[in-house]
């Protein structure tokens, strides 16, 4: 890919980060805080935009972006309040920023009027007459728009005018690469044993050139005279000075052979001037950075601008200059304003929002979760194996065992951790639903979240959207109330729609609730009468007529609007929620509001399951679909047809579906008196009792996808391997009582028990 | 006469996208050695353990400011002598002028070509080879 292509690929996904942090801000700048570095987090989200969109020559993002750019200048040079009205123009302008980018990126464009109309109004907020002229300004400085730089483009224009700075001595001195060098000296006297060994010092000081420069000085003063002289004694001693970057071990390394036989000391002198100013200064001196951070925010502060004005009016003739080049200087009032909200964020603020984070292609992370799905599996595998064969619990191999499970699952949820994601990135789209959703609805909302940083995996995450979009829409659409009608009622103006999210025992809830009118339960009923769902003297619980809501086909708007409508209902959340093994409940209290509560796993790795016997075969339910097991008895079961059978479970007929007949793992029915059947709800709440063998027990199994590895089949919807290192395939429970249904349409009907 | 490739960069800005292009900037003009800081803090911290010879920085950034990191650079004396070039997002008179206060050996504004960031390099180092 050209260079440029995948840097713009950079831009769009470092916008939408920087989208969300403008949105997140613009937020707390509503809740009242507008302290200068939240304000100052929001203009350098719009100045990055623009900045990087300029880069790319996106000239309608860059012309929306800068109008935004220019009103949150001067909400941060106090210029102009952040009022509520303020901000609230401010966050349709993010919306509309949002569009922008996306269109940038998608190629498409953003409807004209909108951006026309919040340009406006951003206009409006600045006072008309500046910004025109800073936009002629700044649209100069466009690439291949004739981009003409500050000062003149002469050669050598930049000195005059500004007396920048010419570097002294040209390029500073470095040393090319790598950690500091240091000098050493090296002091060497040897034994007469280091020569009986057949050591050489010539050898030695060969190792230590190999390691720096060295200086070498040998002191001959210990030589006797030649009578005296013995030759196979030592009388010579060396003094070496070695300039390296290596660390003292890897110089004491060199005299390793002659340990003991020399007399051997081994300083470090000052740091070498490997940097010509460095001084005394050390690199290994531990060196208070934030000291000289402290002191450079204070010099920048101390320094007046007015001074620093005069300064620069008073160095030859570059006022001329900025006269000829910029036309339009506003008083020194500006740089004092720049001065006052420029520097000095709080390092606090900065720190939360920059985590120390690598970027990993979600490739090589499936894998690893796939590798320890593997690893989980095969230390199953080895447990059993050793249990059968008779290994005592107490032998060694046993315990080591046990700390290989605690390691294996340890392994796993931290494998997990890394997919897990927080649930943020899907409430932060929820402030602009709801802002639309209000706008077209005419009703005043605030939304509450709570818990954004519950983190569930991935993949759950990206299948969350819809459902909480959806519901989001229903609250305001259909729980809350005109504002009229709320004050008629004795509440206030504005409905709270609150979303929040939080673990509980191993799973992720989410609640959506609202503080509107809450369900309409006798027109609720009325409606699921109407369109035959339930009979008309039904008797059912106010919980009932509450859970009529998520039936098929049942939607409560009397005309589809274009909110809540779309032709989905409660219904279709309902499934996608089941789909992700969840569970969904609503509580409602009259005048008072709704409550939906989601419950998910935490990933769709590892299923929580229900392993059975079906003839020989082994087989796993998903836990969250089984409601209850049962044995059945006799004269509970009745035949509806050749090999039909309904089971009476608390005076409802439930379909008996034989699943060994169904997979075609029999053909003469099982006795059901002499089986379990497992009373489980598929999508829309249809029951059935699907008919097993025996239970083995409950475990968590790791999903294994039967398409990636063979193909689909009808009713089942993985595989998973249990610790036998058999192949055990996980029911698709939906999909069998529909199966089942669609077969027998009409014996699915609910009958009245007799009796 | 410098040669492109013998000056060490350290390239400073909070945003990857800058940092991308002002890499891919210098790669064209034969530059090969360059590191990335995310504002100026994170910048002072590299370059005190270990110096560039050129630092191209942004302004507005969290944590330490451009202005605000020059001014440390300029009152360090190991690495008081680095080469500074300030990136800025319109061509902003004060900021400017201020910047030379501190010492700024240049400024660019963003959108830059890389002509005009060659031009900016050479009005401090020299015509590069």
């Amino acid at each position: 890919m050209d260079p440029l292509e995948a840097i713009k690929v950079t831009f769009f996904q470092e916008c939408e980060e920087q989208l969300s942090e403008l949105e997140s801000g613009l937020l707390a700048m509503e809740q009242g805080e507008t302290d200068s570095e939240t304000v100052n987090a929001v203009f350098r989200a719009v100045h990055s935009i623009k900045g990087g969109a300029g880069a790319f020559s996106l000239e309608p993002l860059v012309r929306f972006a800068h109008v935004f750019e220019t009103t949150l200048d001067d909400v941060r040079a106090g210029k102009l309040a952040p009022d509520n009205n303020v901000v609230k123009v401010m966050l349709r302008a993010a919306d509309v920023l949002a569009d922008h980018v996306r269109a940038a990126r998608d190629g498409g464009v953003v409807e004209e009027a909108r951006s026309q109309e919040l340009a406006a109004a951003l206009e409006a907020l600045n006072g008309a007459a500046a910004p025109a002229s800073i936009v002629s300004e700044d649209f100069d400085d466009m690439p291949g728009l004739d981009f003409t730089p500050l000062t003149v483009s002469d050669d050598d224009g930049f000195g005059d005018d500004f007396g920048f700075t010419p570097l002294a001595a040209g390029i500073i001195d470095l040393e090319p690469e790598g950690p500091a060098l240091r000098r050493w000296t090296v002091q060497l006297r040897p034994k007469n044993a280091l020569y009986a060994k057949a050591n050489e010092t010539g050898l030695l000081l060969r190792e230590l050139k190999r390691l720096g420069d060295i200086e070498v000085s040998i002191d001959g003063s210990e030589l006797p005279g030649l009578a005296e002289l013995e030759p196979e004694h030592a009388y010579l001693s060396w003094t070496i000075v070695l300039t390296t970057d290596r660390s003292q071990s890897d110089i004491q390394e060199v005299f390793e052979f002659v340990d003991g036989d020399c007399d051997l000391t081994i300083t470090a002198d000052q740091l070498t001037s490997s940097l010509p100013m460095m001084g005394e200064a050390s690199i290994d001196e531990p060196f208070d950075v934030m000291a000289l951070i402290q002191q450079a925010r204070a010099d920048v502060q101390a320094a007046p601008a007015a001074a620093i004005m005069a300064e620069i009016l008073a160095a030859p003739a570059p006022a001329p200059v900025f006269a000829a080049s910029a036309p339009s200087v506003p008083a020194p009032a500006a740089a004092t304003a720049t001065a006052a909200a420029g520097v000095a964020p709080d390092a606090a603020h900065g720190a939360a929002a920059q985590q120390a984070t690598i970027r990993v292609d979600l490739d090589r992370v499936d894998r690893l979760i796939d590798l320890v799905g593997e690893l989980v599996i095969n230390q199953a595998m080895l447990a059993q194996r050793v249990t059968e064969s008779g290994v005592p619990r107490s032998s060694n191999i046993a315990m080591g065992l046990d700390d290989l499970e605690h390691l294996t699952r340890e392994i796993q949820d931290s494998v997990m951790a890394i997919r897990a994601q927080p649930v943020k990135s899907v409430f932060q789209r929820m402030p602009r639903l709801v802002r639309e959703v209000a706008a077209m609805t005419g009703k005043q909302v605030r939304l509450v979240t709570e818990g954004e940083g519950t983190e569930v995996d991935k993949t759950v995450i990206e299948r969350l959207t819809d459902p909480i979009t959806h519901m989001i829409r229903n609250a305001i659409d259909h729980g809350l109330e005109r504002p009229e009608v709320r004050v008629a009622a004795g509440k206030g103006p504005e409905g709270t729609v609150r979303l929040s999210a939080a673990h509980r025992s191993g799973r992720i809830v989410i609640e959506v609730s609202d503080d509107g009118k809450g369900i309409d339960r006798p027109r609720v009923r009325q409606i699921a009468i109407d369109k035959g769902l339930i009979e008309v003297d039904s008797n059912l619980s106010d919980e009932d007529v509450d859970n009529l809501i998520f039936m098929p086909g049942f939607s409560t708007a009397s005309s589809v609007s274009d909110i809540s409508g779309r032709g989905v209902g409660m219904d279709v959340v309902k499934r996608s929620i089941q789909g992700l093994g969840g569970r969904i409940a609503i509580t409602s209290r009259p005048g008072q509001g709704s409550t939906f509560t989601l419950s998910l796993p935490l990933t769709l790795a590892v299923l929580d399951g229900m392993v059975v016997s079906v003839c020989d075969h082994t087989l796993v339910a998903p836990l969250t679909a089984i409601i209850e097991s049962l044995q059945p008895k006799a004269q509970d079961v009745r035949a509806i047809g050749p090999d039909a059978y309904v089971i009476a479970i608390r005076d409802t007929y439930t379909p008996l579906i034989d699943v060994g007949a169904m997979l075609g793992y029999r053909t003469t029915p099982l006795d059901p008196t002499k089986g379990v059947a497992l009373l489980v709800e598929g999508e829309g709440g249809a029951r059935a009792a699907l008919m097993v063998d025996a239970i083995q027990g409950q475990r968590q199994v790791v999903i294994k996808s039967l398409e990636a590895n063979y193909r689909q089949v009808e009713g089942i919807a993985a595989a998973t391997i249990l610790g036998d290192g058999r192949v055990a395939l996980i029911l698709d429970v939906d999909n069998v009582v529909a199966a089942r249904r669609r077969e027998k349409a009409r014996s699915d009907a609910k009958l009245a028990a007799a009796g | 006469m410098p040669a492109a490739s013998g000056i060490s960069v350290l390239i400073v800005d909070d945003q990857m996208t800058m940092r991308a292009l002002v890499r891919n900037g210098l790669q064209q003009l034969g530059f090969t050695e360059f590191r990335d800081a995310v504002d100026g803090e994170d910048a002072l911290r590299q370059l005190i353990s270990r110096p560039s010879q050129l630092v191209i920085s942004d302004f507005n950034m969290p944590k330490l400011d451009g202005l605000a990191l020059l001014r440390a650079i300029r009152g360090h004396p190991p690495i008081a002598k680095t080469a500074f070039i300030m990136l800025t997002g319109r061509a902003d008179r004060e900021l400017v002028q201020r910047a030379v206060q501190f010492g700024v050996n240049n400024y660019l504004v963003k959108p830059f070509t890389v002509t005009i960031l060659k031009e900016k390099i050479e009005a401090v180092f020299g015509p590069l080879t």
